[in-house]
């Protein structure tokens, strides 16, 4: 109990990766501050982001969205949209029955939905307009006239969860389960002077990129090349999505990036490119898609809301002995990073502090609500809120200053986490407290 | 309709309706795209430009309001090789990141060092507060109109850019 | 790639678009097309609104080019300022920021730089949010509103004005023509408060703003009026008259507080809680007490 971790020794001894010594500079950026190469071009407005690209004889997208968050299609009537002036084409699902499915991690996600098919968040695509004009695209979409069948809404992954709870896809509403097993939980609890178990809810949050989804793209007839201006984060994942999609081989589906207005994660999925492509292709012109602010919130991914459970046990002299968890994530409607998000973030479930037991299940869970993705820190943000409280909490309990016992407890060379990786090089968590201790101006102390 | 204005000292005669807005206006029939729209609802500060000496959102400017009126616009402020002191300041102190603000920003910087050509750091928060960065924080840009204001020190005084 | 498109960018289905340089003209097209026209003045509030639908307004008013509304005067005894004053002409008009401090500090706190430069005060009067941040400080210094259609004039007080959330008396042949404001010879102070979760761009949570006349130190008038509080902005009589009369000393501010709390009906909302408007604006009605107090010692 109360043990010291000091494979540091052992590390330091054997290795070169933490030498005390000053660091070797390189000469010409490291320790140097860079004048960034693109900063000239975005101080001018020169820097072409994908809305500032422009064709001659350049068509304009608008996507007519599901009408209800959970419902089955049972008609789409185009009629009246299609005699909009300036309407060159509407694309529905029963124009394209060779597409197929898309998705980041497991490609669940429908380009259009169909006739008799599900409309799974209020962001599925029903169809695409194409038109001369934003205007008559916009016209057009709003004379599209829609058929559904409402199914039970669900908004809550414990619903989802429930037995009796409609399917949102095939395979049921938990996407994937992951289970985490270090040491032994029974024994560090059995162990602990003090267990703290409690329960904490993140929420959605949007990336919020200033630039929206948008591109722009041509098709070469000649080469039979789809040409693609759009921003995105996984050039080659996207191309590989695209292609598999419209079933093209990758070398006819050019991804190509202009200057990205930021993403923060919310731009690794495929968003304007499928319904681009597609536009270009039947229409043999360029075309140019750019989400409205309420498109793109509607949407594109978010940051999941997770519910955690942490159940902690702490011996009195203030070492961490074991570390139950549980994290439920709002995937929302389709996949996207959430099978990698939920579980990432339980396996820091414990922070950067060492635990030897730790015991952790996630699930990544399908609702009907917007489609949750990557967001910087993929998981492990909505973990810190759990961790970081437990610890203020315990530190509390036990009186002693939160920042002593988070430096009792940290990772050092030679820690293990809790999904069992050994750090052996580059581990500055204490130096981070340290440091944060002395610009906070933190003065100690804990009234127990 | 057809409307004129001057951007960037250029006299233009542009046909438009009324649900034109400046910024489309200046976008895509004056193919000046350094002026970019984040939200269309005033609240991010990317399509600013300046009217008539005045901050606006472009995005909410009637284009038959801007008819006769006097716009700036990045493109018109310095070109890559003749920089104002204000884009050599954003360039220097690292301001820049996706840049998507930028533009905004700067004629955000222009108008506040044209009325207050030494602002303290609140002065500067409050000049730009109708522009939103997501990426640097605005600790860096506020650094950069800093900048701006020392190197546009005893420079002649830069009403028209 | 980057090319200059000279196409006109869109069709051109729209029936009229008004840009009228007199009153009388407006008034005559207000009167012709009624609800069936759109009024546009510094359109920070109806271009947000008709966002994405901007094409399917079919006649629009705008009324930007009439000088004669743009201007601030002194009259005898009152400001009359023309609803197409800009926030940022509020908060440089040397007129207002002596006689109407509350009313500067709100148009201080409107939206952004791009927002004050071309939002109006008539246009912040006519929209009549609850949360219209001009309202309150217009309430609590009694602002008369001069409303006329083609035939007629009438002028009414600001507390009658406003009937629901962006909801007013204003007619469909009626435009708001010009704000009075009566000025006090009495030793006037005034606090104003906004509660938002940003400090820019951001509507109200709540907002308060309390004017106090003093002669000889005792209260002689009372204008408290809070925004985003109720369906409409409110004017608080009941509370003003408990004050009339008395030296601050003798108020119980704690008690004053208490009874705005209860006076009050707002709403759960995206900005804050029922129980969080009531306790905020329970709170700063005490700071405002407190600083005009302090403001009187420091004279």
């Amino acid at each position: 109990m109360g043990k010291k971790y000091n494979v540091k020794d052992y590390y330091c001894k054997h290795t070169t990766r933490c030498s005390t010594e000053g660091r070797k500079k390189s000469k010409r950026f490291v320790g140097h501050n860079v004048l960034k190469a693109d900063a000239w071009d975005k101080v001018t407005g020169d820097a072409v982001y994908p809305d500032d690209i422009s064709f001659d004889d350049m068509l304009h997208i608008k996507v007519k969205r599901a009408v209800h968050p959970h419902a089955v299609l049972k008609n789409i009537d185009i009629s009246k949209a299609l005699k909009v002036s300036g309407v060159v084409d509407i694309i529905t699902a029963e124009d394209i029955p060779e597409v197929r499915q898309y998705g980041l991690i497991v490609r669940d996600q429908p380009v259009l939905v169909g006739v008799g098919e599900k409309m799974r968040y209020l962001g599925d695509a029903l169809a695409v307009v194409v038109a001369e004009s934003k205007e008559a695209a916009k016209k057009a979409r709003d004379l599209i006239k829609v058929k559904v069948e409402e199914l039970e809404v669900i908004t809550d992954p414990f619903r989802a969860m429930e037995d009796d709870a409609p399917s949102i896809h095939p395979d049921g509403n938990i996407l994937i389960t992951h289970h985490l097993d270090k040491g032994d939980v029974e024994k560090g609890f059995a162990n602990s002077d003090i267990i703290v178990e409690n329960k904490y809810q993140t929420q959605f949050i949007d990336q919020l990129p200033m630039q929206n989804e948008s591109g722009a793209a041509f098709y070469d007839e000649r080469k039979g090349v789809v040409n693609i201006w759009a921003s995105t984060q996984w050039l080659h994942d996207i191309q590989a999505d695209v292609a598999q999609s419209l079933r093209l081989a990758k070398n006819q589906v050019r991804i190509i990036q202009p200057t990205i207005g930021g993403a923060f994660g919310k731009k690794e999925d495929v968003s304007v490119h499928i319904h681009l492509a597609i536009a270009a292709i039947r229409t043999g012109r360029p075309v140019k898609f750019t989400y409205t602010r309420e498109e793109s919130m509607i949407t594109q991914s978010k940051r999941h809301p997770i519910t955690i459970y942490a159940k902690t046990g702490v011996s009195k002299d203030g070492y961490l002995q074991a570390w139950e968890t549980k994290f439920i994530g709002d995937t929302g409607a389709y996949a996207s990073s959430g099978p990698a998000v939920v579980h990432k973030g339980m396996y820091h479930c414990t922070g950067p502090y060492n635990c030897e037991n730790v015991r952790g299940v996630s699930h990544a869970v399908y609702t009907n609500n917007t489609f949750c993705g990557a967001m910087r820190g993929f998981g492990t943000t909505q973990a810190a809120f759990a961790y970081e409280s437990q610890i203020d909490i315990i530190a509390h309990k036990l009186g002693m200053d939160p920042a002593e016992f988070r430096k009792q407890n940290i990772y050092e060379i030679g820690s293990t986490t809790p999904n069992g990786q050994q750090l052996n090089h580059s581990v500055n968590a204490r130096e981070t407290i340290e440091s944060a201790v002395e610009l906070s101006g933190w003065k100690g102390g804990n009234s127990k | 309709m057809k409307i004129s204005l001057t951007v960037n000292g250029q006299l233009r005669e542009v046909e438009i309706t009324p649900y034109t807005r400046l910024l489309d206006l200046l976008r895509e029939d004056l193919g000046l795209t350094g002026t970019k729209e984040g939200c269309g609802k005033g609240e991010c500060g990317a399509c600013t430009v300046i009217m008539d000496g005045e901050l606006v959102a472009s995005c909410l400017v009637p284009a038959p309001q801007a008819d006769g009126s006097e716009v700036l616009t990045i493109e018109g402020l310095g070109s890559r090789d003749n920089l104002h002191p204000i884009q050599e300041s954003f360039v220097e102190t690292g301001a820049v990141q996706c840049g998507f603000c930028i533009p905004g920003m700067i004629l955000a910087s222009k108008k506040l060092l044209d009325e207050n050509p030494h602002p303290a750091e609140e002065e500067i928060r409050l000049g730009l507060s109708g522009n939103i960065c997501r990426c640097t924080g605005y600790a860096k840009i506020i650094d950069a109109v800093m900048m701006a204001a020392e190197k546009m020190d005893g420079r002649e005084s830069d009403q028209d850019g | 790639m980057k090319q200059e498109n000279n196409q006109p960018i869109s069709g051109t289905d729209f029936k009229n678009y008004f840009q009228p340089s007199s009153l009388k003209e407006a008034l005559e097209i207000r009167d012709k097309y009624r609800s069936e026209v759109k009024l546009v003045a510094g359109a920070t509030d109806i271009f947000v609104q008709y966002n994405e639908k901007l094409h399917e307004v079919e006649n629009w008013l705008d009324i930007s080019r009439i000088e004669d509304l743009k201007k601030i005067e002194k009259k005898e005894k009152s400001i009359f300022i023309g609803p197409l004053v800009t926030h940022l002409e509020i908060i440089k008009s040397d007129l207002i920021n002596k006689h109407f401090s509350a009313l500067s500090a709100a148009a201080l706190e409107v939206g952004s730089p791009q927002i004050r430069s071309r939002g109006t005060i008539g246009g912040n009067i006519c929209t009549s949010s609850p949360a219209g941040d001009l309202l309150p400080p217009l309430l609590a210094y009694e602002a008369k509103f001069h409303l006329s259609s083609r035939k007629k004039s009438r002028i009414v007080e600001s507390d009658e004005f406003f009937t629901g959330p962006k909801k007013n008396i204003l007619k469909d042949s009626e435009l708001l023509t010009g704000i009075e404001i009566p000025i006090s010879d009495a030793e006037v102070y005034s606090f104003w408060k906004k509660i938002g979760r940003r400090k820019a761009l951001v509507i109200s949570t709540l907002t308060l703003n309390l004017v106090l006349e003093f002669e000889n130190d005792l209260i002689k008038r009372a204008g408290l009026a809070v925004g985003s509080a109720a369906p409409v902005p409110v004017r608080l009589k009941k509370i003003e008259e408990k004050m009339l009369g008395k030296k601050l000393s003798q108020l119980d501010y704690k008690k004053i507080a208490e009874e705005v709390k209860n006076r009050i009906s707002p709403i759960d909302d995206l900005r804050g809680t029922k129980e969080y408007r009531e306790d905020v604006a329970a709170d700063i009605m005490v700071n405002a007490l407190e600083k005009i107090e302090k403001e009187r010692v420091s004279g």
